[in-house]
This record gives structure tokens, sequence and C-alpha cells, in this order.
């Protein structure tokens, strides 16, 4: 391996002299499939601007952290990679990631750059990733249904009793028409949009640093009991509890959901593919009032070695210009620098003002086993919410998950 | 099977105790296995050895590897997970090979008898053994979807069930759902092995019991059976090892619920290596595997051979 790798040093120096001044460099980059309705249209709009190029290479979310870890190990990985901003902490805890703690610190708005992003991407007090997209959870309702159960279409939920109360309203349309719905099988999702209403409450599931788990919360209890008494009463459809993900967005689409936690990435995915629903959006609520959210996205990392970083500090620059910001906010992905976000929101969906206000404020736990604990789908975090949701057990679940999760924790932290 | 290593045995008494050089036949010999040989090294061998030596380390799908001894074995024998995994699997592995056989042996005699469009029949019971396992995983998403599949709106718009029965949301139903998947993919298969010994029993013996008066049963019992000793080990060792390997309809039509129930081994291993990103505990795991179907195996064909005298 050491021996190959040198051959890879030499091969990458060789080029690196065929590429004197003068010559365009292309650095290649990629995205996971999420970003493909974002991604193509910046490298594109850069492309078209520069003389350096972006080559995008679009992976399926599923398999783009074994994709990029094997290409790594032969060699061939990416020189940057557009990274859901929750796995920055493993990538860089693994060694992957070049330190551009300089390059961050020297751009005159680092400080207007979304907190969720930099937090995560700063390992051991080093910079390893730079915001990039942005999306952050929040509660949509269907107008259309709500008139048709009496309801104003124009005043979403402010807590949960009106939550449950106006899905009951909405359930007792009947037919096909269900009041709500959550993917029950699915843990991205879950942290994603359920976590907002416990951290709304005051509750939490990790300590800031990651290192404890804190799963059995009074906030957690009555989240859980909230989400129980609406299955109990038949207000979520019964895919729900076998929805790993897949229906996350399109049940909702369907038109046959009343109201439904969500993302961002919803607005845009709404107005462009399904522009005959009609919905209101607001922020996911606590129990009595408040709100939260889960500030999602992607970091913009960079392989460790990399020759062509001039190339990607130049895309990454005009990502964050007016232009590039303006750009994707349009197409679906918040703005990331705050000192412009409003003015690239101007004109766009008065609904992303919304959701780039719970961007702003939202919360991202920190972890480097965050794919162990929450995002697999064997993982104790999927298992925990399908039986609280679903199942007869809700303390013995709670107690194994929080075992599970803290056994998990301490093993990661002592093998970095 | 059984000539060849007739002669293989002859050979090696026939082998002189001291060593000499080669002879010219015996290079041309070695000259025609080379192939198979070398086959064998890349693809069999050195994974092999490659693996073994990936469990002495900590592997880390990124990032540095470093040696670590026996630790990996050592996580392994305490890893509640991954025995808890394995016990499903043989769990599995028992109910899905009683559940082949008992279709698939009916299926061979039925088959086996001659009749009009028995063609036919062999073709139908023998075609979802070419779908892939993963097509027909996939397939079986579909049907098995409480909301757009097959099974349960259609239980509920003749009768059976008052409202849409999540199939995949409760331990037993899933399990059984792909049993039924599996038996339905595989049984043909085994169909045709068992079908190929009942074939090699030569017809005058069931004839000699008949006049002497045995029944159908008796016959069943007393010759079939016996006599199909080494195709049914066949079976069993092929049934048992794929069972044992199972991964895919746990991974695809499950993905290992409701509330990880159904993890198998292979899925585990696969989660430790590819989710969880320990590339060297998952290779440790798979040679435990790799041990405890070695000795699966022997089992069986100790339990299966031949008894004395008969050959």
């Amino acid at each position: 391996m050491k021996k190959l790798s040198g051959l890879f040093a030499a091969g990458a120096a060789v080029m690196m002299l065929s590429t004197a001044p003068g010559f365009t460099e292309e650095a290649t980059i990629w995205v996971r499939a999420d970003g493909s309705n974002f991604m193509p249209q910046i490298v594109e709009a850069f492309n078209k601007g520069h003389e350096n190029q972006i080559k995008l290479d679009i992976i399926p979310t599923a398999e783009l952290v074994q994709k990029y870890a094997t290409a790594a190990a032969g060699g061939t990985a990416p020189d940057g990679l557009s990274l859901d901003l929750i796995y920055t902490p493993a990538f860089a805890a693994a060694g992957q990631l070049e330190d551009i703690t300089d390059w961050a610190k020297g751009l005159s708005y680092f400080d207007q750059l979304s907190p969720a992003h930099v937090k995560t991407g700063t390992y051991k007090g080093r910079i390893y990733g730079l915001p990039f997209s942005a999306d952050s959870s929040v509660l949509i309702w269907n107008k259309k249904l709500f008139r048709e159960a009496g309801l104003d279409p124009d005043k979403g939920p402010a807590n949960w009793a009106e939550i449950e109360a106006d899905a009951e309203k909405v359930n007792a349309l009947g037919g096909e028409v269900k009041g709500f719905y959550f993917s029950g099988n699915c843990g991205g999702c879950n942290i994603f949009t359920f976590m907002p209403l416990v951290w709304a409450s005051g509750g939490d599931l990790l300590s800031d640093d990651g290192t404890k788990a804190t799963v059995d919360t009074p906030q957690m209890r009555d989240a859980i009991a909230f989400y129980r008494s609406m299955v109990e009463k038949g207000l979520v459809p019964e895919g729900a509890q076998t929805d790993s993900g897949a229906n996350f967005f399109a049940a909702f689409a369907a038109g046959n959901i009343g109201i439904a936690p969500s993302g961002a990435f919803a607005i845009g995915a709404l107005n462009t593919q399904y522009p005959d629903i009609e919905y209101g959006l607001t922020y996911l609520p606590g129990k009595e009032g408040g709100w939260s959210s889960f500030a999602g996205g992607d970091n913009f990392v960079v392989t460790k070695g990399t020759p062509k970083l001039a190339v990607l500090k130049e895309f990454l620059d005009y990502a964050y210009s007016l232009e590039g910001q303006t750009l994707l906010a349009s197409r679906g992905s918040l703005p990331v620098r705050g000192d412009i976000a409003k003015e690239a929101l101007k004109g766009l969906d008065p609904r992303y003002q919304t959701a780039a206000d719970a961007m702003a404020k939202g919360k991202t736990p920190y972890s480097v086993v965050f794919n162990d604990i929450i995002n697999s789908q064997n993982g104790p975090w999927v298992q925990m919410v399908n039986e609280v949701f679903f199942g007869d057990d809700v303390d013995g679940s709670l107690a194994t998950a929080q075992e599970t999760m803290q056994s998990i924790i301490d093993a990661g932290g002592a093998n970095q | 099977m059984s000539s060849i290593s007739h002669a293989a045995r002859e050979a090696v008494s026939a082998a002189p105790r001291r060593r000499r050089r080669l002879g010219r036949s015996e290079w041309i010999g070695l000259l025609y296995v080379a192939p198979a040989v070398a086959l064998v090294a890349v693809f069999f061998v050195a994974p092999l050895v490659m693996t073994a030596f990936m469990s002495l380390h900590n592997w880390p799908l990124m990032g540095e590897h470093r040696f670590i001894g026996f630790d990996n074995y050592v996580a392994a024998w305490k890893d509640i997970r991954f025995w808890r995994a394995m016990n499903f699997t043989i769990y599995y592995t028992l109910i899905v090979t009683v559940a082949i056989f008992a279709v698939a042996f009916p299926l061979a005699l039925f088959v086996e008898t001659p009749r009009r469009f028995n063609g036919f029949y062999r073709t139908a019971y023998f075609l979802p053994v070419v779908v892939g396992f993963a097509s027909a995983s996939l397939l079986w998403v579909w049907l098995l979807n409480v909301d757009a599949g097959l099974f349960s709106p259609a239980a509920v718009a003749l009768g059976i069930t008052p409202k849409k029965v999540n199939l995949l949301a409760d331990f037993d139903l899933a399990f059984w759902s792909v049993i039924v998947m599996v038996v339905w993919k595989v049984a043909g298969f085994t169909m045709v092995i068992l079908m190929t010994g009942l074939q090699s029993i030569p017809a005058e013996l069931s004839e000699a019991a008949k006049i002497d008066g045995a029944g159908a049963f008796s016959r069943f019992r007393l010759i079939t059976l016996p006599m199909m000793r080494r195709t049914i080990a066949l079976a069993l060792i092929l049934s048992v090892a794929g069972s044992m390997l199972a991964f895919d309809q746990f991974y695809i039509i499950l993905a290992g619920g409701p509330r990880n129930q159904t993890i198998t081994a292979v899925y585990w291993i696969f989660s430790q290596s590819f989710v969880s990103f320990k590339l060297g505990y998952g290779a440790a795991l798979s040679m435990v595997l790799l041990v405890i179907l070695v000795v699966l195996s022997l089992v069986q064909l100790r339990l299966l051979r031949n008894p004395e005298g008969l050959e």
C-alpha cells in the first residue's frame, strides 16, 4: 500500500508539472444524490464563467461513504466532496481530510457562516469542512385538506396539542386521507424531524461534545407519548410503521396527508414537481410552543493531499458569492452565509425565509459515531423510535437504546 | 463422484514412499490442473489469506490500519449482537431447510413420474430459481407492501381481514413472509437435485418390492430414502450453507427489521464492515462464520455417509 501511494504521489507530481500556468485545471468533486437538485446547476454556472473546471460525480446517497472510503484507499478519491455535515467529524478523525483552518479563517465572512456546519466541520480545534448546502427541518401542512376539514388553512399548528387536534379534524375527512405522517422506521428522518420536538421542549439526545447519551428525559417521554397517541387514534397510515424513509417526502406529496414534519428541501421539491399541492410551512414546535430545528446539509471537504486545492477554493468562492448563494437558494438549498442570506432569498418563495430562520437557530448533534448510533438502519436509534412509537414497552426500549448508544460511543471514542 | 475418489485413493496408495523426480506424464498432469489451481489460488486462497490477515488488524474503511493480534476475536466472543444474529441465522436455517424439503420432495416425486406436460411443470417450478435473489427480493418488497402491494390489499378485498395488515411490521408475519419467498425461489433447485437422485434408482428394485407386497409408503421409506442418501446429503448441505449465508432477502425486504429482529450473521458482518467501517472486525467475524460453516458441513457429511458395507 505504501509503495502504491508513493506511486500515486509521483504521478500527481508529474501531472502538476504538466499543468503549468496557462493550462486549465480540472478538479473532481462528488455529491450525494440528495444534492442533485442544485449541485449540477452551480457546477455548470461555475464552469461557464471560469477557466478552471469542476467535474461533478453524483453518488447514491446511501453509498457515498463506502464509495469514498474505498476510492481513498485505492488513491482515486475525488479532490473535494460535498459531505453530509454529520459525517465530517468521522472523516476528519480517520485522517482523510485536508486541514483547511487557515483558508477558512482567512475568509472575511467566516464568522457569518452557518454555525451548525462550522461546528461539525471542526475536529480537535482544526477546521476540516466549510458549509456548502443547507437544509433545516420544518412542519408542513396541506392547506386544501385544512380548508375541507373546516380549519383555517393559513394558520399552522404552534404546539403539540394543536398538531394533534388539527390532524384529528383532517383525519375525520375519511377515505384515503390521514391526519399525520412520519417515517416510523427511519433513523435519519426522525433525528431530523422528531428530535426538534424534544429540543424545543428542552430535552436532548446527546451531550454537547457527543460523549454521553441522554435518551431517557421527561421531554423525550412526552414527545413519544404525543406520537403514540396519534398512532393509537389511527391518524397515521399503516405503512408508516415500516417506512424506512422511502415515503418521507412522497407521502405528503401525494396530497392525502394533513400534517407532516419535513425539511426545507420540500419547498423546492413541491414547487417544482407538485405545483398543485397547496401547503403551509412553519417551525417544528415544542410541547407548549417555542420551536426548534435540525440544521442539516453538506460541508465541503477536501481530500488530504489533493494538488487541486486552488481550483476548489475558486469554486467555493463562487458558491459563497451572492450569485452562487442565490442560485443555490433558488434550487432548494438554504444560504449558508448569514450576512447575505436575506439578499439571496429576495424574490424567492417567502417560505424559504422561515426555513432559513429555522436553519440559523437549528441544532446539529455532534458525534464521531453518528452513523452507528443514528443513521444506521440497524442502529439503536431506529430500533428505539420504532419500538416506542408502535411497541408496548417504552421503558425497556429507552433503557436498551441508552445502553447501546453509550456502549457504541465509548467503543468509538477508544478507537480514535 | 465415487469413481474419482476411488481412483484418487488408488493413486495415493500406489505412490512410492520415497521422493523421486516427476515423470513426464506427471508434469503434463500438473499442466492440465494448473488453470484450475490458479483460479482457486487467486479467487479463493488469496482472499481467504487476506481476510485472515485483516482480521488481526484494526482496519478501518478509511485511514491507517494497525496490528492488534487477536483483539477482534476477543471482541467477537463478547459481541452479543453478533451471537444474537447467529442465533437467528440458525433458527432461520432450520425452518427454511425443513420448509424447502417439505415442498421440494413432493414436487420431485410429482415431476419424476412420467405424465403429460411434465416438461411444463418442471420448467414452471424451476423458473423462480433463475431470478437473482436481489431482484426476487425487490419483487416481494412490492408484493408485501401494505399500501401499494398485493397481499394486504387483496386480503381486504377478499374479506379475509377487516383492514390492511402491515405484513412487515410484526416479527412472525415478516419472518414467514420471507420463508414463503425463499421457498418459492429455491424449492425448484432442490427439486431438480432430488429428481436426479430419484431417477438413478433402478426401477427393478421398486418393482421387486411391489411384487413382494410392499406398499407405497414402505417402498418410499425402505428403498427410495436409503438409495437417495447421497443426493439428500448434497441438497441438504447446499441448502444449509446457502441459508447460513442468507443476506439479500433480509437486507432488501426487511432491512433487518422489525426492530432488528431479522439480522443474519452475514448482515451483521456487512453492517460492521461497511456501516460501522470496521473492516478488520468484519473479517474476524467472517472467519468465525467460516469455521462454523465447515463444522456444520462436516457434521452433515458424517450423519449422511453411507452405512458400512453399502457402497
